[in-house]
């Protein structure tokens, strides 16, 4: 992703399909784009003088072209919905900001500078791990539409939004555990030299009555602060009679403290401050690490979620006025202008549109829509204004209730987690029930001997280990593998993907490109090359791209879009063609009437279907391998076939080949031809291919392989490919930026890299070993020592020094998963 | 050994100032962004605010 790398665009470094390079005069030489939006951003770029982006970028990597910037920036300029996100009450205001295509450092230093140079901007200061932006500025001097807009000429999407009450009270409860964690860090390190000094000697001496009270002094305000949690935690498990991890430590705390104060007090014996304080501070390292990671992987999915509309156009006794979502309430008049996102659930009152529901359906084809009909939040109006009536808002809406089932997705456990919890009690009554054994056993020979016996067994059995072995796995791999590009949702889906036969690769979009271009057109004269210099389009040919174009002008098909992309840049796009009676079929193709005359374009059966008879005079284009066909009808026959070719991805044959090794059945599902399928499927070393399958079916076909035996993972696209994510064992979607249709996905790989789905695999099959390995390790460890202690053969002191060593041991086994990735990469 | 009466404070009061620094510094956000912290001090370039070259075309609307 540098000047040097000369395959790639210069900007993103997406790999340029010849038709749709641009090629711009920037920063003194011609550089080459995959888009338009690329070149844009870099020429706003180099004019802001920071082209220095470009030597921070890592090298080689890529990074997807700009985002597209919300629509109506105008919106965030008004008082009434700025105060949603922040103070207004003056005109220096700071706000936060979600950024959509923030990458690397890099980004982090073209949007600080960017912005920085833009004179009544105090203050941008990007969070990285968050993906966010705190914003102060003097509105005044520059209203934020301007900043936005900005940020969009620098090539990111960023909307503010409101820190909710739930993640404020997620950073204010990890903020707390880590002043815990400080302070009992503080009082060990203390209480380590007076350890040492102690069995030094000072136990003797003069100073063993002050330096068992400063241990007092420091161990009673750490157990107090940092114990805090846990005997909340233990009283709160024992009124709901549940036996929790909280409660042996609570216990083993409080004995050990009772023990030393009581040593401390009659100077007989031996103190166990430190042990106090190791004991926790060990414990709480463990709880950090585990939060951090968490909130890693949530925070990516939160993103998508905060680029969603936050205000809406009402109609009041004629009316029109902004408010902020919130204000809105079923039974509103809403307009909805063209080229918006629908705020809310609602019926149309008035216009006709169509709408592209793909954000919630997957379904890539617009909706017409009209009186009557419904529509739903989070979907893009097309060409036409709606007056729309408010039925559900916010949660209640479609959107709504499918965010809440990736929020309880996130919030659930694997199977193998929650075996593990359901374990934990009865570990936890076993050990105390063990403890008092032993002081029950040692009571009659020395009671001092029982107290130590029995504190040695509960500090001993540890059932942190075995209550870190599985969250602490789950935790450093999806959050090293959040930091990798790859989203796990849900951590089933680790377990799932560990033991998956086979994967299933869609083609569209997936293996490929997706972004298909006129390669060749064959009619009753015979071939034309789109990329052959020197050949002209007649003027027949001429005559039918231009319809064709009109025509697929309302469709949002990848295919579609690359024939109207065709025809702007030929200049063929003729807007006064007059487009009546369109009916879409997906995965068929698309028939209306264009200036008169009847226009189909789609497959061989679906024109057969219609009644248009195919030309058997046209040449089939065996000698192109790898195109998509399309038969264009006019009039009730064949005229032309149209072959548009979408280039793979760089690295599929890598992953696929991955795949392969990793010893997987791997298969293309597409919705293509036979021969277009099984070219492809021969490109990529041989694997099966499934064709022909209409988008309908795709489930059908994934539920097919799981009946004969298969444990399968679907990698799609995320658009098309929802019904089939969700009937796999595992899916797997590509992150295309804000699309909640990733909500029917386990896995989003939120850099659209292939590579990383056998990486996923690896690390899915390491996470499963490392949690076996931990429980073993953690029982093997109690096997040995609780026998040892229950003989009274080990002090307090030994059993401190061990069981720490004993959750450390799961820590750092666990943590080990993360190298996983940091080579592969 | 005196010493030791005059130690024994002197340590627990630098201890917590440390603790103290550590309280402040989370408090004012310092391990929210680990990752972006880290790159940044990699990047020398000065940021220079309120230079109208950099920032061509900048309106400023009043």
């Amino acid at each position: 992703m540098s000047a040097s790398q000369a395959s790639g665009c210069f900007h993103c470094g997406l790999p340029i399909t010849q038709p749709t390079t641009v090629r711009a005069q920037v920063g003194g030489g011609e550089r080459l784009f995959c888009c338009q939006g690329c070149a844009a951003v870099c020429r706003a770029i180099y004019d802001a003088g920071l082209e220095g982006f470009y030597q921070r970028t890592p090298d080689g990597d890529i990074f997807g072209p700009p985002p597209e910037l919300p629509r109506q920036l105008e919106f965030y300029d008004l008082d009434e919905v700025q105060q949603e996100f922040g103070d207004i009450s003056s005109d220096e205001r700071e706000m936060q900001l979600a950024v959509e295509g923030i990458h690397c450092a890099a980004c982090v230093w073209l949007i600080e500078n960017g912005l920085a140079a833009m004179p009544g901007v105090s203050e941008a200061r990007v969070n990285l791990t968050g993906r966010r932006l705190r914003l102060r500025w003097d509105n005044s001097r520059l209203r934020l539409s301007r900043i936005l807009r900005r940020l969009g000429e620098l090539g990111y999407a960023a909307v503010p939004f409101d820190p909710g009450a739930a993640e404020l009270g997620l950073q204010r409860r990890n903020r707390a555990l880590l002043y815990r964690l400080a302070f009992a860090g503080f009082a060990a390190m203390n209480l380590m030299w007076i350890s040492i000094a102690l069995y030094a000697g000072a136990d003797q001496g003069e100073f063993r009555s002050l330096f068992h009270w400063v241990g007092w002094l420091l161990a009673t305000p750490t157990l107090l602060y940092a114990g805090g949690p846990f005997f909340v935690g233990a009283w709160r498990g024992l009124r709901h009679w549940h036996l929790d991890m909280d409660l042996p430590i609570a216990i083993g705390a409080a004995i050990t403290y009772c023990y030393s104060l009581v040593v401390t007090l009659s100077g007989r014996g031996d103190v166990y401050w430190d042990t106090l304080v190791n004991f926790l501070f060990v414990i709480l390292l463990g709880r950090y690490l585990e939060a951090m990671s968490r909130r890693q992987a949530v925070s990516a999915t939160q993103r998508l979620l905060d680029l969603q509309p936050r205000a809406a156009t009402v109609l009041r006794d004629g009316e029109e006025a902004l408010v902020p979502i919130r204000a809105l309430r079923p039974g509103d008049l809403l307009l909805i202008r063209p080229g918006e996102r629908v705020p809310a659930d609602g019926l149309v009152e008035q216009g006709t549109s169509a709408l592209d529901e793909s954000l919630l359906t997957g379904e890539a084809e617009p909706l017409a829509r009209g009186p009557g009909q419904p529509v739903v939040a989070g979907s893009l109006n097309g060409a036409g204004a709606l007056r729309v009536r408010v039925t559900a808002v916010l949660r209640q809406t479609q959107l709504g209730r499918i965010l809440q089932l990736v929020e309880e997705a996130q919030a659930s456990k694997a199977p193998i987690q929650s075996l593990a919890d359901q374990v934990v009690p009865w570990f936890v009554g076993a050990t105390l029930a063990l403890a008092l054994l032993t002081s029950l056993i040692w009571w009659q020979a020395d009671p001092a001997t029982a107290v130590l016996a029995a504190t040695s067994v509960l500090i001993i059995t540890c059932p942190c280990a075995f209550g870190l072995a599985t969250p602490m796995a789950m935790a450093v791999a999806t959050g090293s593998a959040a930091r990798h590009g790859i989203l796990i949702k849900q951590g089933g889906a680790l377990e799932r993907l560990s033991n998956v036969t086979q994967v299933v690769f869609d083609k569209t979009g997936t293996l490929t490109l997706g972004r298909p271009s006129l390669v060749a057109l064959i009619d009753a004269r015979g071939l034309w090359r789109a990329n052959e210099p020197g050949t002209r389009l007649d003027a027949t040919r001429q005559h039918w791209l231009a319809r064709v174009a009109a025509l697929e002008q309302l469709s949002e098909h990848p295919l579609a879009r690359a024939l109207t992309a065709f025809a702007r840049e030929h200049g063929l796009a003729d807007m006064t063609l007059e487009v009546t009676d369109v009916r879409l079929e997906p995965g068929r193709g698309i028939v209306g009437r264009v200036d008169g005359q009847t226009l189909a374009l789609g497959s061989a059966a679906w024109l057969e279907s219609l009644g248009m008879a195919l030309d058997k005079r046209l040449a089939s284009p065996t000698d192109w391998p790898g195109v998509t066909l399309l038969h264009l009808g006019l009039d009730g026959r064949e005229v032309a076939r149209l072959l548009l070719r979408d280039d793979l991805r760089e690295d599929a044959r890598t992953a696929v080949d991955a795949l392969i090794a990793a010893g997987l059945q791997v298969s293309l599902l597409s919705g293509d031809r036979q021969a277009t399928a099984s070219e492809m499927a021969k490109r990529l070393g041989g694997i099966t291919a499934i064709a022909e399958v209409l988008p309908e079916g795709k489930a059908a076909e994934i539920s097919r392989l799981r009946a004969s035996g298969q444990r399968v993972a679907m990698v799609g696209d995320g658009v098309n490919d929802a019904p089939a994510l969700v009937s796999a064992d595992v899916g797997i979607a590509l992150g295309s930026g804000t699309d909640v249709s990733m909500a029917s996905a386990d896995i989003v790989l939120t850099g659209n890299e292939l590579a990383r789905v056998p990486q996923a695999l690896a690390l899915a099959q390491r996470t499963l070993v490392t949690i076996r390995q931990n429980i073993g390790l953690s029982i093997a460890y109690n096997l040995v020592m609780v026998p040892l202690a229950m003989a009274a053969l080990i002090t307090p002191l030994v059993a401190a020094i061990a069981m720490p060593l004993s959750s450390l041991a799961v820590v750092g086994n666990s943590a080990r998963i993360g190298g996983l990735l940091k080579k592969a990469r | 050994m005196e010493v030791i009466y005059g130690l024994i404070p002197g340590m627990l009061l630098l201890g917590l100032a440390a603790v103290g620094v550590l309280f402040w510094a989370a408090r004012s956000g310092q391990f929210d962004d680990l990752e972006g912290d880290g790159q940044r001090i990699l990047m020398d370039d000065d940021i220079k605010p309120d230079d109208p070259r950099r920032f061509p075309g900048a309106d400023v609307e009043d």
